[in-house]
């Protein structure tokens, strides 16, 4: 049993602590201060988190994506193929994103995540799990205004994002994890979500995770257990019991992602919640392989609180490997 | 009620001038005295209320020199809320996100004083400006009420007192805003139009909901249930691409038209809104139309925001003469 991360992590401290990413975007936009005096700011940011993850007792961390204005337009801006057009509400949350807009061939020119992941890898004491935007999440949150085709336009960013996934592979990740939040919206795409699952992980050569949030996979289930990965991260905060319900339907024949902690709300955990989740999964999944974290990325929260509930979500599968819960 | 076609008005806030802006980071340090910080919002409420006179704006607003943020405002002060902590909304913004601990409740009028003193500035209407009950419950933490419900009927309760108090003090428009209203279009909707039918119920004044970004398309024609007079959308941001939603079934409330694109630095032309107004007709009639901007302008500077909205009133003018011709 392991503790991780799903992705995301507050960018700035509580106040009063200066928050300096985000003054330093805008000395960046004032032209003040430069690209590279940017990213050498949000080197230290993200150090400072790998850090507190570290600190928190998680085993396999993300690079915080202090890096990411968000999931989508930080790969559309990467591939060929996109503009970036206005602000779009980024799923059920209060949180907004510029919509990518494909108006030409969607490809892969050089890697997008492959410098951030060696740079957290180089910097972390704990391992570093880089994420990728999925193709169906990629496409259905952006416009299409070249293949007007949802097949064609989710199979081209599957092929694209196949080089991204193969490159993060080369530089040593271990494993790496596949976002698919919009399947949850989209159900009706699966039959085109199975097929880009084979592309988007033809040949790469590390574990591979595929997580879902933001709902459950009532309908989905156990058709996920055909794809070609081995570990599957589901929300059992956001659709309440439903996930619950749905995981017990067939074996669970992967590795588990339990994400369990709630990363939308601020009300806390007690390490205990924790390992009674665990020990609920445990009825299903053998505890080794459950990699136990929260139900989505952690920027949804204050830093303070995100902090406290890491490790809360620390202590309590300590409590659940003793036994003692 | 204006007596002119087209109406011409504003989405709620405007820029801070500068003296504000050091004068609040200050109080928040609590190097000023909270009395001085009153003046300087007053002051510079008046500024506004007199350059909207000058720009010939019809329907006024106080500018919301004393907000900070549209939620934080109203949890600040009411009851069963406090603080979490700031949370990032996309690129570099963040907003203080309130979390709901206890029940919730009004102590007493939230924006009456506020009304009345830019309402004793001018003799146009100045409107009364809220936060509806969905958007604040979906923009604060949810740690206290079993399930959103229960806290949106609650806060519509308390929003609908607030309503009561403002007309009573002479407000003859009121504007209830809902950024957050398409948030889960299909869950949730009913419940939306349910807290604005109990939040405007019995109000003999003009009422406007403010509703922007996210899928509006999703909530057509089903936004036509809310309780209110005016639906004030953007429409430039997107290249009034929502025209084509509006053709059928038929805009039946009035449209606050947003003509301006609140986030561009770029001030619109007066040829541009008259075109917007223009294409507008096709699918709206003139008298169901007022003109506004998309959002609020307060991430604006007070020259861009003035630009903007000198360009409206001009391109609304000629379009009334055209109309009249």
């Amino acid at each position: 049993m392991e503790t991780t991360v799903v992705g995301s992590y507050p960018k700035i401290p509580d106040p009063p602590a200066p928050g300096r990413w985000r003054s330093s975007v805008e000395k960046h936009q004032r032209g003040e201060i430069s690209a590279a005096d940017l990213r050498h700011i949000e080197d230290e940011v993200t150090e400072e988190v790998l850090r507190e993850q570290a600190d928190a007792g998680i085993d396999v961390v993300t690079d915080g994506q202090i890096r990411w204005e968000d999931g989508l337009t930080y790969f559309a801006r990467g591939l060929t193929g996109f503009t970036i057009a206005g602000l779009q509400r980024y799923f059920d949350t209060n949180v907004y994103y510029r919509q990518p807009v494909a108006t030409g061939e969607v490809a892969w020119r050089a890697p997008i995540t492959v410098a951030d992941y060696a740079f957290a890898a180089a910097k972390s004491t704990r391992s570093v799990k880089p994420v990728v935007t999925g193709p169906l999440t990629l496409a259905v949150m952006s416009r299409d205004e070249h293949y007007r085709s949802l097949d064609r336009f989710v199979m081209a960013l599957a092929a694209a994002l196949n080089h991204e996934v193969r490159a993060l592979a080369a530089a040593g990740a271990a494993l790496i994890q596949v976002d698919e939040p919009g399947l949850l919206v989209r159900r009706d795409q699966w039959p085109l979500f199975r097929r880009a699952m084979d592309v988007l992980w033809d040949g790469v050569g590390a574990r591979r995770a595929l997580y879902t949030y933001f709902g459950h996979v009532d309908g989905l289930y156990p058709a996920l257990l055909d794809l070609p990965v081995d570990v599957i991260g589901l929300d059992f905060v956001a659709a309440r019991e439903r996930n619950w319900d749905v995981v017990r339907r067939a074996p669970f024949t992967k590795k588990l992602g339990l994400g369990v902690l709630d990363a939308r709300n601020t009300r806390m955990e007690t390490p205990e919640d924790i390992a009674i989740a665990c020990r609920r999964a445990a009825e299903f999944v053998s505890p080794a392989s459950l990699h136990v974290g929260p139900s989505a990325g952690l920027e949804f929260l204050p830093r303070r609180v995100a902090r406290k509930k890491l490790d809360a979500l620390a202590a309590g599968v300590r409590l659940a490997k003793e036994g003692v819960a | 009620m204006t007596g002119v076609l087209f109406p011409t008005t504003t989405v709620g806030s405007f820029p801070k001038p500068p003296y504000l802006r050091e004068a609040r980071r200050k109080a928040a340090r609590k190097q000023l005295d909270p009395a001085e910080l009153r003046r300087l919002e007053r002051q510079a409420t008046e500024e506004w209320v007199r350059a909207q006179e000058e720009i010939g704006l019809d329907i006024l607003v106080d500018g919301e020199m004393y907000r900070g943020d549209m939620v934080a405002f109203f949890a600040d002060q009411m009851d069963g809320f406090e603080i979490a902590g700031l949370v990032r909304s996309y690129g570099n913004r963040y907003y203080p996100k309130p979390a709901v601990v206890g029940p919730v409740g009004r102590r007493g009028p939230l924006t009456v004083e506020w009304f009345r003193f830019s309402q004793a500035l001018t003799k146009r209407p100045v409107k009364g400006m809220l936060t509806g009950p969905y958007t604040i419950a979906e923009w604060s933490f949810n740690e206290y009420y079993p399930t959103r419900r229960e806290l949106v009927l609650e806060l519509a309760r308390a929003v609908h007192d607030e309503a009561v108090d403002l007309e009573k003090a002479g407000a003859q428009y009121i504007q209830i805003d809902e950024p957050a209203i398409h948030t889960r279009p299909d869950e949730d909707f009913d419940l939306a139009v349910e807290a604005m039918e109990i939040v405007t119920r019995g109000l003999t004044a003009y009422t406007v909901t403010h509703v922007c970004y996210g899928d509006v398309p999703r909530i057509y024609p089903a936004m036509l249930r809310l309780a209110v007079n005016q639906i004030d959308l953007a429409l430039k941001n997107d290249d009034y691409a929502l025209l084509d939603t509006f053709r059928s079934p038929r805009f039946t409330k009035d449209i606050g038209l947003g003509v301006l694109d609140a986030h561009s630095h770029r001030a619109e032309s007066p040829e541009e809104v008259t075109e917007g107004i223009r294409r507008t007709l096709e699918v709206i009639p003139a008298e169901q139309i007022y003109v506004s901007p998309d959002c609020g302008l307060k991430t604006r500077t007070a020259d861009e925001t003035v630009a903007k909205l000198r360009a409206m009133v001009e391109g609304t003018r000629r379009m009334r003469k055209e109309c009249a011709s």
